[in-house]
């Protein structure tokens, strides 16, 4: 174990950075509140200020559509963590390390068939 | 100061009671949801911490279940969050809500 | 091929033969169905291919009886598997024929419902194997994932998407909390392997008294909730209620018994050292369960819902057999378990062929049965009162064993509580007796007729209600040879 007093300077160059960057961005925020000149037309709090007004609430619901996606992403995308040890180990299993895998692989690869064919990746 | 398994498992029972408190409170689903993946994590940092405090781990005799425990664990996570997931769009596709208060035809 | 630790490990894949076909069996069914137009095959075929596999899958495991080998240090394959397996296998089996009329008509997703149906059985298989805590939680989560699904695809019913929603919601609770008791009981056994937990658990382990503690009461809430005992039982009144009757039927066979496969494995295996610390916990749950399931199910007026409380009731009388483990408790659970099962299926099957001519699932819409489809009146009749416990039926013999094995294991409060609990439940199960055989029919009077499957299932089923309450020698033999490999 460490002894307390290097385990907490390996920390100081996060606390000064940290410091460094508080100090930062409040001096930018008040140099801007003392500097910019402000005005206070109706305009100025529209989406945009030139161009075509905003019809509605920008916070409206996310189509429920983009779950489906996000669904199938995170399984897939999930699925990689096996892989990364695997690539670490195969060579030292040999053969059987190989063809796991690869059925591994081809169950999602069926999975993914499976969603094509249910018409998962069309957008409508 | 050194950080040994209690220090781990405080933080982790801390994760865990978070975790609990929220599933148990949320009326919304995916706030739920996430409490559940909150209370998967802390057992996922109980399971490394063990692992890797053990005292076969020093002698380096240790097979790492522990360590490969987390890694099937992250996947079930992602597996129950579709799972979730996809009955709320359903339950929202019928009924424009996800607020467990008044999706209650059925008494609990 | 050895592991990190030099272990051999023997990878013999036949060993998980059953299992493999299942899940072939699975992919294929699935994939016949999203093909189906351009292969030009019809609806029957999904089911015949299912229950293709799975006669191939009970055949298959037919072949380790009496063989007591592990796969890779992560699968038992003894007797006590071989009994799950053809238990789970006959289950899914006997669900199929009884309702794929109804699976035809009400369902939505064919061939994902038969696929899910199979790998939940795949699941419920391997947690009856499972010797390794990884092994038995992935387990677990097969079939709760799959079950979850299967809830939510009762077509055009708004309860179902509702129930599916709540099992899964409470299910990931339950299951986070096992995995968190899991996660203690590894570092308290240095091990995920049964057989080095339970050597660790029995060489002394003073100094880890709380996190066992605490690791034991987290187990026991996530597998109460898997099992639905009081006070986890929330999620069954309305995952019954709100999925397809078959699903129901399948809920209160498959996913109970495999839940009780995993208690006796853990609890007469790792968990056997630590009796002192889980007796009272499961006692009190057993207690809780009887009582409560039992006197709810008075006031229900919904046929799945009153089996749902009539099943949690039942759990308390299983739980009872847990409390005073050993192998003659053992084999009255399981003896008691295939007894409760067989009897359960045949209230089901009789429910799901009168859901198919009527459509309702009050118990005020039995009224008449017995005029306009005798037979159907006596199978639901049977199958009640064996849940009841009358004698000559499965239910008096198998309910008579288990009492009798707790007694002699020391608990006798428990058994005077089970009786009493019992008695409760005759009244409700009389009540729909009575709807069927003291009432006129409401409206359409005439009489009518099962399918052909309807009458092959509700008849294998009725003959064994009275085949295991007059002979049940070869059953009991069967749990007894199943009990043995986990004591000795």
């Amino acid at each position: 174990m460490l002894p307390t007093d290097q385990l907490f300077s390996d920390y100081v160059p996060v606390l000064i950075a940290s410091i460094a960057g508080f100090i930062l961005v409040i001096s930018a925020l008040i140099g801007s509140r003392l500097l910019a000149p402000f005005s206070e037309e109706r305009e100025k709090g529209t989406t945009y200020e030139c161009g075509m007004l905003p019809l509605r609430r920008a916070s409206t619901n996310v189509g429920n559509r983009f779950y489906l996606y996000g669904i199938l992403f995170i399984i897939f995308d999930v699925e990689a963590v096996f892989i990364f040890p695997w690539v670490l180990t195969f060579v030292g299993v040999g053969p059987l390390a190989y063809w796991t895998m690869v059925t591994f692989v081809a169950i999602l690869g069926l999975g993914l068939a499976y969603a094509w064919k249910k018409g998962a990746l069309q957008w409508r | 100061m050194t950080v040994d398994l209690a220090h781990y498992l405080a933080v982790s029972g801390i994760i865990f009671g978070i975790g609990v408190a929220i599933a148990l409170s949320k009326r919304n689903v995916v706030a739920v949801l996430m409490g559940i993946e909150l209370m998967l994590n802390a057992s996922n940092l109980a399971f490394l911490a063990f692992s890797r405090f053990s005292g076969a781990f020093q002698d380096g005799t240790e097979p790492l279940a522990g360590h490969t425990f987390v890694v099937f664990v992250l996947t079930v996570a992602a597996a129950e969050a579709a799972v979730a997931l996809a009955m709320a769009v359903l339950i929202y596709r019928r009924r424009e809500t996800v607020d467990l208060d008044r999706i209650s035809v059925l008494r609990w | 091929m050895t592991d990190l630790l030099g272990n051999d490990l023997n990878l013999q894949y036949e060993l998980l033969g059953p299992e493999i076909a299942l899940v072939i069996t699975a992919a294929l069914v699935l994939f016949a169905d999203a093909f189906r137009r351009e292969l030009k095959i019809g609806q029957s075929a999904i089911p015949a291919i299912s229950i293709l596999g799975l006669v191939v899958a009970l055949l298959l495991s037919l072949l380790w009886i009496d063989e007591n080998k592990d796969f890779a240090r992560l699968v038992t394959i003894d007797n006590f598997t071989t009994f799950f397996r053809v238990l789970f296998i006959a289950v899914t089996v006997v669900v199929i024929i009884g309702s794929h009329e109804y699976i035809e008509r009400r369902v939505s997703h064919l061939g994902e419902f038969y696929s899910l149906l199979l790998l939940s059985t795949v699941g419920a298989m391997l947690m009856a194997g499972a010797r390794d805590l990884l092994t038995a939680y992935l387990a677990i989560e097969v079939m709760s994932f799959s079950l979850y699904i299967l809830v939510s695809l009762a077509k055009s019913d708004t309860r179902s998407g509702e129930a599916s929603l709540k099992y899964v919601l409470l299910g990931g609770v339950a299951s986070a909390m096992l995995l968190y008791g899991l996660s203690f009981l590894y570092g308290v056994g240095g091990s995920t392997q049964y057989t080095e937990i339970a050597a660790a658990l029995s060489d002394g382990t003073s100094t880890l008294e709380l996190p066992l503690l605490l690791g034991l009461a987290l187990i026991i809430a996530g597998l109460g909730f898997k099992a639905s005992a009081v006070p986890f039982h929330m999620w069954t009144p309305d995952a019954y209620e709100g999925a397809p009757i078959p699903i129901t039927a399948y809920l209160s066979a498959t996913s109970k018994a495999a839940t009780f496969a995993l208690l006796l494995r853990w609890f007469a295996g790792p968990l056997l050292p630590a009796i002192d610390s889980w007796q009272w916990m499961i006692s009190v749950l057993a207690v809780l369960t009887m009582v409560i399931g039992n006197l709810v199910a008075l006031q229900q007026s919904n046929i799945k819902r009153l089996l749902a409380y009539s099943s949690i009731g039942q759990v308390g009388f299983m739980l009872m057999a847990i409390v005073t483990i050993s192998d003659q408790t053992g084999s009255a659970l399981l003896l008691h378990l295939s007894g409760y099962i067989i009897t359960n299926l045949a209230v089901f099957m009789g429910v799901i062929a009168f859901y198919n001519r009527t459509g309702r699932e009050e118990i005020v819409a039995f009224r008449g049965l017995a005029q306009t489809n005798p037979y159907l009146a006596l199978v639901i009749t049977a199958g009640l009162f064996s849940l009841a416990g009358m004698p000559l039926l499965a239910g008096f013999l198998t309910k008579f064993i288990l009492f009798q094995s707790v007694v002699s294991g020391g608990y006798t409060w428990l058994v005077v509580t089970a009786l009493l609990a019992s008695t409760v439940s005759l009244y409700y199960y009389l009540q729909v007796i009575r709807q069927m055989y003291m009432y006129q029919p409401e409206g359409d009077a005439s009489r009518w007729r099962l399918s052909p499957t309807g009458y092959l299932a509700t008849g294998a089923m009725l003959v064994g209600v009275v085949w295991v309450g007059v002979y049940a020698a070869p059953f009991y033999t069967a749990a007894d040879r199943a009990i043995a490999p986990l004591f000795t």
